[in-house]
């Protein structure tokens, strides 16, 4: 027999740069036949762990190595992918670090809750790869299906099945509006190439059926940010849902809409203003509006929460707003603050509901009331929170105060090295005044762990694998406050990627 | 005598070390707490002493990169002068006698002495550090010790004080650091270089070409940052009720060095990178200094609570300090060809009223503490003939309210007489000499306030409104933080040459290099 060796090694080569992807999938595969073999959730659960670990350490080298390739030209693998691709890895790995002993995951379905977790994951990924809006849907649907499964596995929970059946028809009205966009966009342009077309829209100008494409675009992807006005599915979702899942859905699936939003509208965009810069100008306002609407509108209900959860879920509305500021400015700068503030939203929101998720477990609760005197009860736990809320809150010296610094610093200064501009300096301000408010309710949680006397000053033990995953938390939160060198370098070129993709 | 050891990040650490210790107390060793913290920052203060006569200081410096990425250049730099040399000093001696003094008010003695360190690391911080960002991180981490001082060891209406504190000053800093952002960014595009760096050198040297507009706007945004801090009216609201429901030992270093933090802000910063700005802003800053000089000393007068009275008289003296500053920027405006020594006056005085106010206003949060603590109120209708129960604390508080009324020979003097005289001048070169009416205006009311006060509370007979029985005079510890601030008040009254020497080489460079970027 003659196999020719080298055509195997093309297909290497070709796969080499969705491989990290692959094993997640592959792994994915693996998980509900682990769960049959052993009959033990935490086998699984760790099972799951490997894989995600090896395929992270080889993207992270992947990464290290400047390496870049494209799959068939509809997946590329750049700085920013490998960047965002090892951001939903990490999201992932400190969800199932909790899912692994939290009671709130069904016993029933182990298996099928974390292929569903790692094929939801892998499909965060291809986004980060994908250049074609057709690619880019697929994606967002192969993150979409599995949620909604992951949000209702909490069966019999009323309030769970509530979130689930609204994610389902809300997730099921963005996709259907994205699609619209999609079809409209290929019918004026004749491609589903980002590239395409912006220099379709750059030379026809906006139409009354691009626009639409646009706004419809907008919409369907929005909603799965939450901005407002299509936030109102993601508390209850957040709330409704067992707390692991939405660890993943408030850190992952939420930047997976920005990534979106940095594929599509950034893109086009950053494309037509380098050649027509006059014309972008109308969309920037559209985008400054949102943001500054999706913080406000975030931040103040949030005020009147009395459920953590629920309160963390606003604030993340809240947080999306920040990272809209990018698409207003549209400059590298600003792509780069963003991203540095995803990676910051994801350690620090990510470890408030790792401990939200403790208490949950230690049958503690998770309203304001029942975080009175915990500082008595447990205080590590107590000041991992306090360091998170700070951090959310943008205190210094923490990582959430280092990401408002560069996201804020860039409607200041369009550019770096360029001049000061006052056209997105009220955004700034409304970011700020937003920081401040939501310093009130990060601080009546602090309040009531710190200075509030609860009922019992009582123990109670932390699952070894939930710290973990606090501890890895605050340990990415503090290293991108005090040493943000290294992150805002790989931040930096990731945005460069983004920008060398226009021509 | 320093060149090998990094003798200002031992400022920041020794003070962060000790906090650390103190954390980890376990229960039952908590009064150890006490003298873990009395010699960290006894040490501190010994290092501080001997940083105020330390002549060379520029050898002292330290410049490390911090984040050098995506063309952002933040550096770890500590610098001292002048300025900084007397604001340390003040930090080192407050911090080390409120330690001494210690608030007996604690359930948990060895956390409040976590946050006094705390505290410490953020206010060395303020005042050495010469990078915006290293300067903006530690302008907040002086909250939330602050914060939690208020909240736990608080009167009774602590967590509304605390909260209101927090995110007054807190909303006063964010746009504060939009303003450094704008410098900043801006400074760079001035000097052409690809690099933003955030140090205050690279900064101020492009003080010269930013445009006039720009210079205005920004600093406004400084300005508001800072007036909040110091605070000034209309933005003091926060500053009575943070006062009112914190401990004895919050109070004294919120109104001795916190509030410094504003008006050091406003020289070291506002000023330094924005002459143009600051001209244009000059009698607008005079407006604010001498609005919060009359209301503070008229709301005053209105106080019944002893320790709100001397809060109140707190906006009064910072008023002070911001009038010796608009003082020189006013003889500058309006002076054909500005002579440098009367140029520099305001700014000398603003500093040495500054520290004064450091020194008087610890006296009097510290007497008004012990006398709520002691007598269980400080309601002073119900007050009378402590003199007689209590002769230490009695002295110490006419002391006190002598020097902050300004009496010659102690060192409240010096800083209002100095201030005073320097807005004579300013006032001069303005053409309304008749301002100078508001000053005296303030030291009347002053002497009037606390001379009543003083005769309501200690003299006369013993009050039978409440129960004196079990009132006791100051403890020894308590005595001995008292009196040497009494000392000091004396020395620095009878001796000013002492710290006017510190500040007036400090004062006439800055005005040089003030001076030089107003240059065409």
């Amino acid at each position: 027999m003659n196999i020719d060796v080298s055509s195997i090694m093309d297909v290497f080569d070709s796969i080499a740069p969705v491989l990290p992807i692959l094993i997640l999938i592959i792994g994915a595969l693996f998980m509900p036949a682990i769960q049959m073999i052993f009959k033990r959730g935490k086998v699984t659960a760790a099972t799951a762990l490997v894989v995600v670990i090896i395929s992270a350490a080889l993207n992270a080298h992947m990464l290290y190595h400047g390496q870049t390739g494209e799959f068939s030209s509809l997946f590329v693998y750049d700085a920013f992918s490998g960047l965002l691709i090892l951001l939903f890895q990490a999201v992932v790995f400190i969800a199932i670090l909790v899912a692994s002993v939290s009671r709130e995951t069904t016993a029933r379905h182990v298996g099928a809750f974390y292929a569903l977790l790692l094929v939801a994951t892998s499909g965060m990924c291809f986004v980060a790869t994908a250049t074609d809006l057709l690619t880019i849907f697929v994606g967002v649907e192969m993150v979409s299906i599995p949620s909604y499964a992951m949000v209702a596995l909490k069966r019999h929970d009323s309030r769970a099945s509530e979130a689930a059946v609204k994610y389902v028809i809300i997730g099921g009205l963005s996709s259907g509006l994205t699609v619209y966009g999609i079809s409209m966009l290929f019918g004026l342009s004749g491609t589903t190439n980002i590239l395409g077309i912006a220099s379709y829209v750059e030379g026809a100008g906006y139409s009354a059926a691009l626009i639409i494409a646009l706004a419809t675009m907008i919409a369907g992807y929005g909603f799965k940010i939450a901005l407002v006005p299509f936030h109102s599915w993601a508390p209850d979702v957040y709330e409704g849902a067992a707390t692991p899942v939405s660890i993943f859905l408030s850190t992952g699936s939420k930047k997976m809409g920005i990534v979106v939003f940095i594929k599509i509208f950034f893109v086009l965009f950053v494309f037509i203003q380098s050649t027509k810069a006059g014309m972008t100008e109308g969309m920037q306002y559209v985008f400054a509006i949102l943001a500054a609407v999706t913080m406000t509108v975030g931040n103040v209900v949030a005020i009147a929460q009395t459920n953590v959860k629920r309160m963390l879920a606003y604030s993340s509305i809240a947080q999306a707003g920040y990272m809209m500021i990018a698409f207003a400015v549209l400059s590298q700068w600003a792509l780069t603050g963003t991203i540095y503030y995803m990676f910051a939203h994801v350690f620090m929101k990510g470890g408030a509901f790792v401990i939200v998720a403790i208490l949950i477990h230690a049958g503690i609760g998770e309203t304001l009331k029942d975080y009175r005197g915990l500082a008595k009860r447990a205080p590590l736990l107590s000041a991992l929170m306090l360091i998170f809320l700070f951090s959310l809150a943008g205190i210094p010296p923490l990582g959430g105060f280092t990401a408002k610094f560069f996201l804020f610093s860039s409607a200041i200064v369009t550019d770096l090295g360029g001049a000061v501009t006052a056209q997105w300096m009220w955004l700034a301000f409304v970011a700020i005044i937003n920081s401040a408010i939501s310093l009130y309710y990060y601080a009546r949680v602090i309040k009531a762990m710190y200075v509030e006397k609860g009922e019992t000053e009582e123990k109670f033990k932390v699952p070894v694998p939930m710290m973990v995953a606090a501890i890895l938390c605050v340990l990415g939160v503090i290293l991108m406050g005090v040493y943000p060198g290294p992150f805002l370098h790989y931040c930096s070129e990731a945005a460069a990627a983004i920008m060398s993709l226009l021509p | 005598m320093f060149d090998e050891i990094p003798i200002l990040t031992l400022m920041l650490v020794i003070p962060l070390v000790g906090a650390a210790l103190t954390l980890m107390m376990g229960k039952g060793k908590e009064k150890f707490a006490k003298y873990v913290a009395g010699i960290f920052s006894g040490i501190v203060l010994i290092l501080a002493t001997i940083l105020l006569f330390e002549e060379n200081v520029a050898a002292l410096a330290e410049n490390h990169v911090w984040i050098d990425a995506a063309n952002i250049r933040i550096s770890y730099i500590l610098e001292i002068d002048g300025l900084s040399k007397l604001m340390v000093f003040l930090t080192a001696l407050l911090i080390f006698l409120v330690v001494v003094f210690e608030s007996s008010e604690s359930d948990r003695p060895n956390y409040y002495h976590t946050l006094v360190m705390l505290m410490q690391v953020g206010l060395m911080g303020v005042y050495l550090s010469a990078d915006y960002f290293l300067f903006y991180i530690m302008w907040e981490v002086t909250l939330i010790p602050m914060y939690f001082m208020i909240s736990w060891y608080g009167g009774p209406r602590r967590h509304y004080a605390a909260i209101k504190f927090f995110i007054y000053t807190h909303v006063a800093s964010l746009v504060m650091l939009i303003g450094i952002f704008a410098m900043s960014f801006q400074a760079a595009e001035l000097l052409g270089s690809p690099i933003v760096d955030f140090s205050f050198a690279v900064v101020a040297s492009a003080a010269p070409l930013f445009e006039k507009a720009f210079q205005i706007l920004v600093f406004g945004m400084l300005f508001f940052g800072f007036a909040v801090k110091m605070p000034m009216v209309p933005f003091h609201t926060w500053l009575p009720d943070a006062h009112v429901e914190a401990p004895t030992g919050g109070s004294v270093l919120l109104a001795g060095v916190m509030l410094k933090m504003g008006s050091y802000g406003i020289i070291r910063i506002a000023l330094n990178v924005f002459p143009e700005g600051s001209i244009w802003w000059a009698e607008i800053i005079m407006v604010v200094a001498l609005v919060s000089i009359v209301y503070g000393a008229y709301a005053c007068v209105a106080q019944t609570d002893l320790k709100k009275m001397v809060a109140y008289s707190s906006i009064n003296h910072m008023g002070m300090v911001l009038l010796g500053i608009a003082a020189s920027l006013l003889y500058i405006k309006y002076t054909a060809s500005p002579v440098e020594s009367l140029a520099s006056l305001g700014i000398t005085f603003a500093v040495f009223q500054m520290f004064a106010h450091g020194l008087v206003t610890a006296v009097l949060f510290m007497v008004c503490g012990f006398t709520g603590h002691s007598v269980g109120t400080r309601e002073m209708p119900l007050l009378g003939g402590l003199a007689g129960k209590m002769p230490y604390l009695a002295t110490f508080m006419m002391i006190g309210f002598m020097a902050s009324l300004g009496l010659p020979g102690l060192v409240g003097f010096w800083g209002e007489f100095g201030v005073i005289f320097s807005f004579y001048v300013g006032a001069e070169a303005m053409g309304h000499i008749w301002l100078i009416v508001f000053c005296l205006l303030s030291i009347m009311l002053n002497a009037g306030f606390y001379i009543w006060a003083m005769q309501r509370t200690l003299f006369g007979r013993e009050t039978t409104k409440i129960d004196m029985s079990k009132v006791h005079d100051v403890s020894k510890a308590q005595g001995f933080s008292l009196a040497v601030l009494c000392i000091f008040i004396a020395l620095f009254g009878i001796w000013p040459d002492l710290a006017l020497g510190v500040i007036e080489p400090f004062a006439s460079s800055f005005i040089d290099i003030f001076q030089g970027a107003l240059l065409p």
